[in-house]
């Protein structure tokens, strides 16, 4: 369920990652605040649990197929929101830079699906509320369960949220949201199941490991305003970005007092404008567009805004082609140019 | 690259031109990736121009490029799924190739994961450039708190050792395992409680060893280095500038 960078605009990626950021620097202080050392190791190596948990698979029963723990949950139940928020955020860093699950600028909003969701929704609202500190097999099977389902269900909520409030994709909201709610309400039902068998034997095997996250006492409003913030900053900051013009626009349009830049008129600037007519092999990128298209594109209500066309593809294609060369050129001058070290950064 | 990162100078990453910090690498790596998520869906030539700056750092450096083309084969299924719906969904005729008229949909498609290639790729190379250890101390200095820098350090050295561990369990159950027999969800669930049980009493002896070691609270020096050199934010300007002349002259 990670998303990936090219799905968001930069204003959702930054909205999510604001709050997403706020959200460590606030759990970094709650734990700092416990002073109990002896947590910081045992966070560190339950963040590396799940990475290892995760590569032991299982058959799904009734499909064959096969699946793996998320952690999400399971990782709160045994450490408490903010550590379990911390511990799943260092994860989903680490899955970004090592394992291309999602991108940097997409953090924030993997944050925010993927631990925010479990870490500080999930189990105060949904986990504490049925099972509690009670030990009884049913309450605690049926406060997996119903988390874990929660968890996925938001998690894909937010994600169709995000991807849509970007302007990404073509799928319409309703048809991506059902699309992806029966999916993850499988995926929900086998993790609160895996959550549960693991909880259920380490109850059996050391019951002392589940008595140490503290009971919270906080006010369980702040979760809800880091999602209030994300909506605000996610869908209204976006709302509006689309509509306005970008920064860049802004000022160029504030500075020259109306709303296109053109150019000014004088002689010099007409010079150089013929002297770039002339010598543009590769004029205008404009689009060429089919006659059909220009037809059809004349009788739909939108129009495509971009600057694609054959000209500009191959003007990139050139682009691209000369940093290629250049860094062959470049890479005699460098210190990767001598073999030794050139070789030894290869291999 | 571990003979690389010997020889730059502790706290530098060593580009194919100049030597900036290992901060700076972080935010030029954020900048380009704003500028890349920045491109309008329809226009592959600034995607395409986009690529020039990580493929000009990938041939200057002579990094491998098998590993990174491997790693783009991973591209997300999430994002393919989505990237193969634009065509259906978006069906206006935009562009005449050849006299062949292709659709929004495709270009919007092809964007989307163009955008996800050149994303992932100046990703590698970040992580290629800078060893993680530098790239957790290096986010210590654009504010993230010091806690989770030490969570960082700690997940990615103890990642190692318990995937070896659970490889092993992993590999004994299949050994022992008959025609799927014991691959269960229950069964596993079981192995996975084992895991979590030797993990928790592995943080028991890491902690004593740390706490004889005269760990506190984090791994992070206290060492004052400053944030920011000439030679780095001139860098960061000249970069800066170069995503923004391929944004003017792509993106209209």
């Amino acid at each position: 369920m990670h998303v990936a960078d090219a799905l968001l605009s930069p204003v959702v990626a930054g909205a999510f990652w604001a709050v997403s950021a706020s959200l460590i620097g606030f759990s970094a202080q709650q734990v700092s605040l416990e002073e109990d050392g002896s947590k910081t190791p045992l966070m560190g190596v339950l963040g590396a649990f799940v990475f290892a948990a995760q590569m032991i698979n299982f058959t799904i029963p009734g499909t064959g197929s096969g699946g793996h723990l998320g952690g999400g949950l399971l990782l709160t139940i045994l450490l408490g929101p903010h550590r379990a928020f911390l511990a799943l955020a260092s994860v989903l860093v680490i899955q970004s830079l090592f394992f291309a699950d999602g991108g940097l600028l997409a953090l924030g909003c993997n944050l925010f699906n993927l631990a925010f969701i479990p870490a500080f929704i999930a189990f105060p609202f949904i986990y504490r509320v049925f099972a509690g500190n009670s030990a009884s097999p049913v309450r605690r099977a049926t406060g997996s369960m119903a988390a874990a389902i929660a968890a996925l269900l938001t998690g894909a909520l937010c994600v169709v949220l995000e991807t849509t409030l970007s302007g990404i994709t073509e799928l319409p909201f309703s048809s991506f949201l059902l699309f992806m709610l029966p999916i993850h309400l499988a995926i929900g039902i086998v993790e609160g199941l895996v959550t549960l068998a693991v909880v259920s034997f380490v109850m059996k095997t050391e019951p002392a490991l589940l008595a140490t996250q503290p009971a919270s006492s906080k006010p369980r409003f702040i979760p809800l305003l880091f999602t209030l913030a994300a909506l605000i900053g996610g869908g209204v900051v976006s709302s509006f970005s689309s509509s306005l013009p970008d920064g860049l626009e802004w000022a160029m349009a504030r500075v020259s007092q109306q709303e296109k830049v053109y150019g000014r008129g004088d002689n010099v600037h007409d010079l150089f404008a013929s002297l770039q007519a002339r010598t543009a092999f590769l004029p205008d990128y404009s689009f060429k567009i089919s006659d059909k298209a220009v037809e059809k594109t004349a009788t739909s209500a939108s129009s495509l805004n971009s600057g694609t066309s054959v000209s500009g593809i191959i003007g990139s294609l050139l682009v691209l082609l000369l940093a290629g060369s250049a860094g062959f050129v470049l890479r005699k001058g460098s210190p990767y140019g001598q073999r030794g070290i050139a070789n030894s950064g290869a291999k | 690259m571990k003979d690389i990162n010997i020889l730059t100078p502790r706290g530098q990453t060593l580009t194919p031109f100049l030597s900036i910090s290992d901060h700076t690498a972080l935010i030029l790596s954020a900048m380009f990736l704003l500028f890349v998520l920045s491109v309008p869906k329809y226009n592959i030539p600034a995607v395409i121009s986009y690529a020039s700056f990580p493929l000009l750092l990938i041939t200057a450096a002579d990094l491998p490029v098998k590993p990174l083309l491997h790693r783009l084969l991973l591209l997300s299924p999430f994002v393919l799924i989505m990237a193969a719906a634009n065509p259906w969904l978006d069906r206006r005729p935009f562009l005449d190739l050849f006299g062949i008229t292709v659709s929004g949909g495709v270009i919007s498609g092809l964007v989307l994961v163009l955008k996800t290639m050149v994303a992932m790729t100046a990703l590698q190379l970040l992580t290629h450039l800078v060893p993680f250890n530098r790239l957790a101390f290096a986010l210590k200095g654009v504010g993230v708190p010091e806690l989770f820098v030490t969570q960082l350090l700690l997940v990615y050295r103890y990642s190692f050792l318990l995937a070896e561990e659970a490889r092993s369990m992993k590999k004994a159950r299949d050994m022992r395992s008959f025609g799927g027999k014991g691959k269960g969800l229950f069964t596993t669930a079981k192995l996975i409680g084992s895991l979590l049980i030797r993990t928790t009493s592995r943080a028991e002896k890491i902690y004593m060893a740390m706490t004889a070691r005269g760990f506190h609270s984090g791994f992070v020096e206290k060492k004052a280095t400053p944030l920011f050199t000439g030679v780095d934010i001139a860098s960061l300007v000249v970069s800066f500038l170069g995503f923004l002349v391929v944004r003017m002259v792509f993106i209209h």
